[in-house]
């Protein structure tokens, strides 16, 4: 088989082993959350004032609450499978609708975040790799152990009070300035504005780790033996560092950031929160407080089909980073 | 030339007249971005009085009253009113040529379906607010005639727009008012139009250009902003990103410092009408709490300058009553009332407890229970920390419990599985609507939040009550709250601690923005922002 046709297979056999990972999730989830104390009805009657006990009746019977678990659970599943996610009665909206609304500025966060924390974990690795032990390692050292000791919020906040309140440089707060309802163009470079402080606050935390991985994988890769074959070889130090060890020391990062980014939809609520930027993170905050299984439910499901894409993709770099490891 | 000369006087004229004009004239224009915190569930004020709701929503609905920084009724949609002297009929003629913000005429019938489809069967407040209304007549597009089966002096004050919008009959008729489409899309007569809710982001509304008052409203737009960290609040607050932040928006730690700006200004005002009151309730059915003696001696023991001071920052006032004192414009609150002490009186306390038999053991403990707080902020767990510390001085040994909203009200108000919960409600214009849910036995419904969750239960109180509620007279009506307030301070079913203040934080440049009574849940037609 061709290469391209085998590589086309194995996408294929790793998606169709993803349904039953995914399913399984779903139904974890679903007992899961069911475990908390007090429910949906609990939470919108106590927002209303007071309500009576007949009214909560009436409401759980409407969101299929007063079902006994397993009906609820074979009832959501059928849903799924035919794209609805279900209804979140809270904010009176398809899940679908709700979900999709807040992925594009999850998307745009965790993305820009990727890039400048991998981009620049990478070349900080790498410098302090090729300057080991000089003031530069040192110096790079000490930075990523700060950054990744140092409180997210605390970094937010910091940055918000130093770079837009006392500079002025960037404002405080959420995804664009709303006062002005700029379109085209003008939105764009809006948004990007806003983006930077929480970009640059979620990231630095995530920098620290790919800084010392890469460092210690660059370490690790210069003590081979082939590295030796290619120095006897006559190869300048520049080209055996920047272009063979490089790409052999890539490969645990790789990893590392597929790992990842599972984990920022998640751990990106608290940039979320403190710089109000309207993302999946503080969605399945405020539900979990307000008992809206069917929106947390959604947003789990389209966590872990992420999860599922992203480590698909990191095995494909994998191969075309290192042609060695047959993934087919 | 003799143009000329009469040019000049004119010019000579018009200059004198012009410069005797105030100095600050509204003007046109502007927008305003306001906190709304949290983001509200919906803008159906007809179906949830949730406060982030009366942010937003009477700014697009209007009601038909509205009420002054004097709490004295103002009209709205309705031009006039009567009330006939036996107090079992009144008369509302309502404006002419007021429209929806889609086109169609507001009528009467709008009026009657309101109140009686929507406001007597799913607002909260509404079935006891309009409980004595058996029917609406609308003998014309312009007039309304509430038929009542008792007199309701306390209903005048419940005609403001945070408290009972006019909602369109042709956009809710034959639908669920629960889970009509306008709860999210609302449609009013007030001066501002909804345009769009982005979720997690904003709400925009537009000004209505054809609203009913001439040349109002002067804003070109509202947007409330939701941005969920109070840091990051202050932060836009200063910067001057966003104009207007109320109901603790801002925390009260920040506003010591935020006070001191030019740009900034704060105020306590336009709370009147919402009278919060914190107040600890307690489980009377189950020991130790079942025993008044106890009970008072809380009340004698906590300081309650103390919280104010130290918690709250310096806003606050003593209670000194189970009504709150802003009833004195009423005259139905009365002064004096035992066991509400100016400073805490620890001996007294503990004679008191001594005389009930609550004696100390080997370790010095009359008494153990777990006090539930209010789960909405820190300044709540600070007020627990110093509750513990201060009944542990006479012998009651205190767990503090902390939970999530969901969890915290069904274990109080649906499991009634708790012995001490410190909550704040708000009393309202009229204690009828604010008040009597704490006490009156009718009001013991378990499963409904926030009415008389310590299953207090007297008939004479219960007497009292009802007859309260119906008295037109102002005098009988005053005597009967001050024997209801006796009764209330000698069992202490419910410790009230202090009537709150809350403060509203805005940019100095922004005016009229406390128009109504009502403060932040006003309708802000008359804001603007001097440059």
């Amino acid at each position: 088989m061709s290469h391209p046709a085998k590589r086309l297979r194995y996408v294929l056999k790793r998606l169709l082993q993803a349904l039953p990972i995914v399913l399984a999730i779903v139904v974890v989830n679903f007992f899961l959350l069911n475990l908390a104390e007090g429910d949906a009805v609990d939470v919108l009657a106590g927002e209303a004032g007071s309500a009576t006990p007949e009214y909560m009746a009436e409401l759980r019977q409407k969101f299929g609450l007063d079902q006994p678990l397993p009906v609820q659970l074979f009832v959501y599943l059928k849903n799924v499978l035919s794209f609805d996610l279900g209804y979140s009665f809270r904010h009176e909206m398809p899940v679908l609708d709700l979900v999709l609304d807040r992925f594009v500025p999850t998307l745009l966060l965790m993305v820009s975040t990727i890039v400048l924390a991998v981009g620049v974990g990478i070349i900080l690795g790498l410098l302090a790799a090729t300057g080991l032990n000089t003031w530069r390692d040192t110096l790079i050292s000490v930075f990523a152990l700060v950054t990744y000791a140092t409180p997210l919020f605390w970094v937010g906040l910091m940055f918000i009070v130093v770079f837009a309140l006392n500079l002025g440089w960037f404002p405080t707060s959420g995804m664009e300035n709303i006062a002005m309802f700029y379109s085209g163009w003008d939105r764009v470079w809006d948004v990007a504005h806003h983006l930077v402080l929480p970009t640059v606050t979620l990231s630095l935390f995530y920098l620290a780790l790919y800084t010392r991985l890469m460092r210690a994988s660059m370490l690790e890769q210069a003590g081979m033996d082939y590295v030796t074959t290619a120095r006897a070889k006559g190869l300048t130090e520049r080209r055996i560092m920047f272009v063979h060890v490089l790409r052999n020391a890539l490969l645990p990062v790789v990893t590392m950031a597929g790992v990842q980014v599972g984990a920022l939809i998640g751990g990106s609520v608290i940039v979320e929160s403190v710089f109000a930027w309207p993302g999946l993170g503080m969605l399945a905050f405020e539900a979990l407080f307000a008992r809206d299984l069917n929106l947390l439910l959604g947003i789990f499901l389209l966590s872990a089909l992420l999860v599922v894409a992203v480590n698909l993709i990191v095995d494909i770099i994998y191969s075309s980073l290192d042609p060695r490891i047959e993934v087919a | 030339m003799k143009t000329r000369l009469w040019l000049g006087i004119a010019v000579g004229i018009a200059s004198i007249a012009l410069s005797g004009m105030p100095a600050q004239a509204q003007r046109a224009g502007g927008t305003l971005v306001m906190l709304v915190q949290p983001e509200p569930p919906s803008l159906a004020s007809y179906l949830s009085t949730s406060g982030p709701i009366g942010l937003v929503a009477p700014k697009i609905y209007d009601g038909l009253l509205d009420y002054d920084k004097d709490l004295k009724e103002v009209p709205s949609l309705a031009e006039s009113w009567e009330v006939s002297a036996d107090g079992k009929t009144v008369t509302f003629r309502l404006r002419k040529g007021v429209k929806w913000h889609d086109g169609k005429p507001f009528t009467s019938a709008d009026v009657q379906y309101t109140v009686m489809e929507v406001l007597k069967k799913v607002h909260p407040r509404g079935p006891n607010s309009f409980k004595e209304v058996t029917e609406i007549e609308t003998p014309d597009a312009h007039t309304a005639i509430f038929r009542l089966a008792n007199p309701a002096p306390y209903m005048m004050r419940s005609f403001g727009s945070y408290e009972s919008p006019m909602v369109p009959k042709h956009l809710l008729e034959g639908q669920d008012a629960r889970s009509a489409s306008i709860a999210n899309n609302p449609v009013g007569t007030g001066p501002f139009k909804f345009v769009e809710w982005k979720k997690g982001q904003y709400i925009r509304l537009d000004k209505n250009e054809d609203y009913w008052k001439e040349g109002l409203p002067y804003l070109d737009r509202i947007v409330g902003r939701f941005i969920p960290d109070a840091s990051t609040r202050t932060a836009a607050m200063e910067k001057g990103e966003v104009h207007y932040g109320a109901y603790g928006a801002i925390p009260n730690v920040d506003v010591v410092q935020l006070r001191e700006l030019d740009s900034i200004g704060v105020t306590t005002d336009g709370y009147a009408m919402i009278n919060p009151v914190s107040l600890i309730e307690f489980n009377t059915t189950l020991p130790p709490f079942d025993n008044p003696a106890i009970r008072k001696a809380i009340s004698l023991t906590l300081d309650r300058k103390f919280l104010i001071d130290n918690i709250w920052f310096g806003y606050g006032k003593p209670a000194t009553s189970a009504l709150s004192s802003s009833y004195a414009a009423t005259g139905l609150y009365a002064e004096g009332m035992p066991n509400y002490p100016g400073k805490p009186d620890v001996a007294a306390a503990k004679k008191l407890l001594d005389d009930a038999g609550i004696k100390p053991d080997a370790n010095g403990v009359r008494a153990k229970a777990t006090l539930d707080l209010i789960p909405y902020g820190e300044d709540w767990r600070r007020a627990g920390e110093y509750m513990k510390q201060a009944l542990g001085d006479i012998g009651i040994k205190l767990d503090l419990r902390y939970e999530d909203v969901p969890t915290w009200l069904k274990r109080v108000y649906a499991d009634y599985d708790f012995r001490m919960n410190v909550n704040y409600f708000y009393q309202l214009p009229d204690p009828v609507l604010g008040v009597h849910r704490h006490y009156g036995t009718d009001q013991i419904r378990q499963g409904t939040h926030f009415v008389n969750s310590s299953r207090y239960s007297n008939p004479k109180l219960d007497e009292l009550l009802a007859s309260g509620a119906k008295e037109p007279d102002a005098v009988k009506r005053s005597a009967m709250y001050k024997e209801i307030q006796e009764i209330l301070a000698n069992d202490m079913p419910v410790v009230n601690l202090h009537e709150m203040k809350f403060l509203t934080v805005f940019n100095s440049k922004l005016k009229g923005h406390d128009a109504s009574g009502f403060g932040a849940y006003g309708s802000f037609d008359r804001t603007w922002f001097d440059e």
